[in-house]
């Protein structure tokens, strides 16, 4: 066993261990690209999800007094719960589709009726793709062991690996 | 008088287009969203986000559309109020409205979508029409000698906001069955550019209206990927690409622009081989340009574009460089068409109409055509037509249908939507 270690090379000592937790984890790299492609959906990526209670959450300093007054008028009358007022949201917020589509059930349709589902291209016929540098844009040849990302040259991978590894995972 | 008025909407995900029926422009074209900028607290609606003075920087965005399809009734029924009593200045109940929505809508927000309608707004009578069939129709009339309107056949390719469609037109139906979607459109572009010049210069994840801008004005399809890329990397002046956009300051001016549209547009110069015509004019400009420093200046807030200008585009055409398990636009035309009658398939592939905001960037119909041609039989020919106005294409086909005489005959009265429910209706309509 340790002849076979130390037949191998250096690199090959250091990189191995790596390539085998990778390989172990693929669910990072397909967690990463599904996180990505959700992100370019999304209208305000650079606020994080703040909850659309704005209503009476973020008061202006204006309206301190009136919030005030407010409070005391409504500890006489009955005070929502936590839970009742989590919920109202919930059937406030409007649904997204993906809810909605899961909803319609189109599975259940039989094969021959066209629906939103077999309306989807499908995988691409060829399974090349280009891959570009996700530092800088050119075409890029290595692959972050960790995230799955792309890079072309050491210093981009630098970069990659200070600002942008493992960004999209949760 | 205002008993003939029909509405016609065109309500896309990212733009509303609002007019009256048998014009030919509609009268307002706005943002189909709202947005809060940072030093307020009131949401401002569509048209308001096209003041020049408004300031948007880090807007709070609000759209009743996701991945295409209509989810927020409250919201989008607050958008259409404000544009039929401010913009338009109609009276629903006394008109007509002629809708357009995404294909295969889900049956949930049709529903959804008639109860506004009839019950919310109290309009006459509704029609509602899936886009590819309007555009079909328009270039039909516009073309009266051409094979779109010949053979009543077209591949409508419109790649929109929220995703991408080419579907085959027939007669004037949607050939439902030969539909095919591509998950990525306008939004997707928009978010990828803002991502690539957060990640590499400034950080624009709020600024979604800017980043449109600098989308619109910058990009383009680029016709040989590997030749430009080599140009990209070049340095200082011989980056034909290279060019800066600087950002709004809040002072001098709210609204950002591109620093040199001259040099902007260099690239639509460049010859084959990559090169830029020489003229003997440029030599005495020479010194003077290289005396100039190309680096981006700091002080100001501006930042440079070169190699993002076609990388983004370019996801239409690969989704799967993105990571996307979906083919590119040409192989998804070639799908549609195959899913059709083999009698159809010369025609489509000679009728392929471009429409949909997302194929306005430079260069967009050769390259498509460049990357269809080796997919497509050696006997038939490719023809790809672009739209006039590729954003307007869907709405003038829906003013030409609603100024056509058995219009009224086709809507749903709201009499009968009371009396057989939404559902029945929608038959009418053959989706």
């Amino acid at each position: 066993m340790e002849d076979d270690v130390r037949r191998m090379s250096t690199r090959a000592r250091k990189v191995a261990p790596k390539m085998v937790a990778a390989l172990a984890s693929t669910d990072n790299r397909t967690q990463a690209i599904l996180a990505r492609l959700e992100a370019l959906e999304n209208d305000n990526p650079g606020a994080e999800l703040v909850e659309p209670n704005d209503d009476d959450d973020d008061a202006s300093l204006d309206e301190d007094d009136d919030q005030v007054f407010q409070k005391k008028q409504s500890k006489g009358t009955k005070r929502k719960t936590r839970q009742a007022k989590a919920l109202e949201t919930a059937k406030k917020a409007p649904r997204t589709f993906l809810e909605l589509l899961h909803d319609a059930n189109l599975e259940s349709l039989p094969p021959h009726v066209p629906s939103y589902l077999r309306a989807a291209v499908g995988p691409p016929s060829s399974t090349s793709r280009r891959d570009f540098c996700t530092v800088c844009g050119f075409s890029a040849k290595y692959t972050c062991v960790r995230c799955g990302m792309r890079f072309c040259a050491a210093r981009c991978q630098n970069v990659h690996n200070d600002t942008r590894c493992l960004k999209f995972v949760a | 008088m205002s008993s003939n008025v029909v509405v016609v909407l065109d309500n896309g995900g990212g733009l509303i287009k609002a007019g009256i029926g048998g014009e030919r422009d509609p009268t307002t074209v706005v943002p189909n969203c709202t947005a809060r900028p940072l030093s307020s607290k009131k949401f401002l609606l569509a048209d308001q986000l096209l003041s020049q003075t408004e300031d948007l920087t880090s807007a709070v965005l609000r759209r009743p559309f996701d991945r295409g399809y209509l989810i927020n009734q409250d919201l989008q029924s607050t958008i259409w109020s404000h544009i039929f009593s401010s913009l338009l200045h109609v009276t629903p109940s006394s008109s007509s409205l002629l809708l357009t929505e995404p294909l295969f809508n889900l049956p949930s927000i049709q529903r959804a979508t008639d109860e506004i309608v009839f019950e919310e707004f109290n309009f006459k009578s509704l029609f509602v029409s899936d886009s590819p069939s309007l555009v079909h129709l328009y270039e039909a009339s516009r073309r009266p000698y051409d094979v779109v309107s010949k053979a009543q056949c077209s591949l409508v390719v419109d790649v929109g906001f929220s995703f991408t469609h080419v579907a085959p037109v027939f007669q004037n139906f949607t050939v439902n069955y030969g539909v095919k979607r591509m998950d990525l459109g306008g939004k997707a572009l928009t978010n990828y550019l803002k991502e690539l010049v957060s990640y590499r210069s400034i950080n624009v994840m709020d600024e979604t209206f800017l980043i449109d801008d600098v989308k619109e004005k910058l990009c383009f399809v680029s016709t040989d990927v590997a030749r430009d890329l080599q140009i990209a990397r070049r340095r200082g002046n011989d980056n034909y690409f290279r060019c800066t956009y600087v950002l709004p300051d809040g002072i001098t001016h709210t609204k950002g622009f591109v620093k040199d549209p001259i040099e902007a547009q260099r690239y639509l110069t460049l010859s084959e081989k990559g090169e830029l015509p020489q003229e003997g004019a440029n030599e005495d400009d020479e010194p003077e340009v290289k005396s100039k420093p190309n680096k981006v200046d700091l002080t100001k807030n501006e930042f440079s574009l070169s190699n993002e200008r076609f990388l983004v585009p370019e996801m239409i055409f690969r989704p799967a460089d993105l990571g996307m398990n979906q083919a590119g636009l040409a192989e998804c035309i070639v799908r549609a068409v195959n899913s059709c009658h083999p009698h159809l398939h010369p025609v489509l592939y000679e009728s392929i109409i471009l429409t949909g905001g997302s194929t306005l960037f430079p260069n967009f119909a050769k390259r498509l055509e460049s990357e269809l041609r080796p997919l497509v039989p050696d006997v038939y020919q490719v023809k790809i037509a672009t739209q006039e106005d590729p954003i307007l294409g869907v709405w003038r086909g829906g003013s030409l249908l609603a100024s056509s005489p058995d219009f009224d005959a086709m809507c749903v009265t709201k009499a009968e939507y009371e009396e057989l429910g939404s559902s029945r209706c929608r038959r009418r309509f053959f989706h």
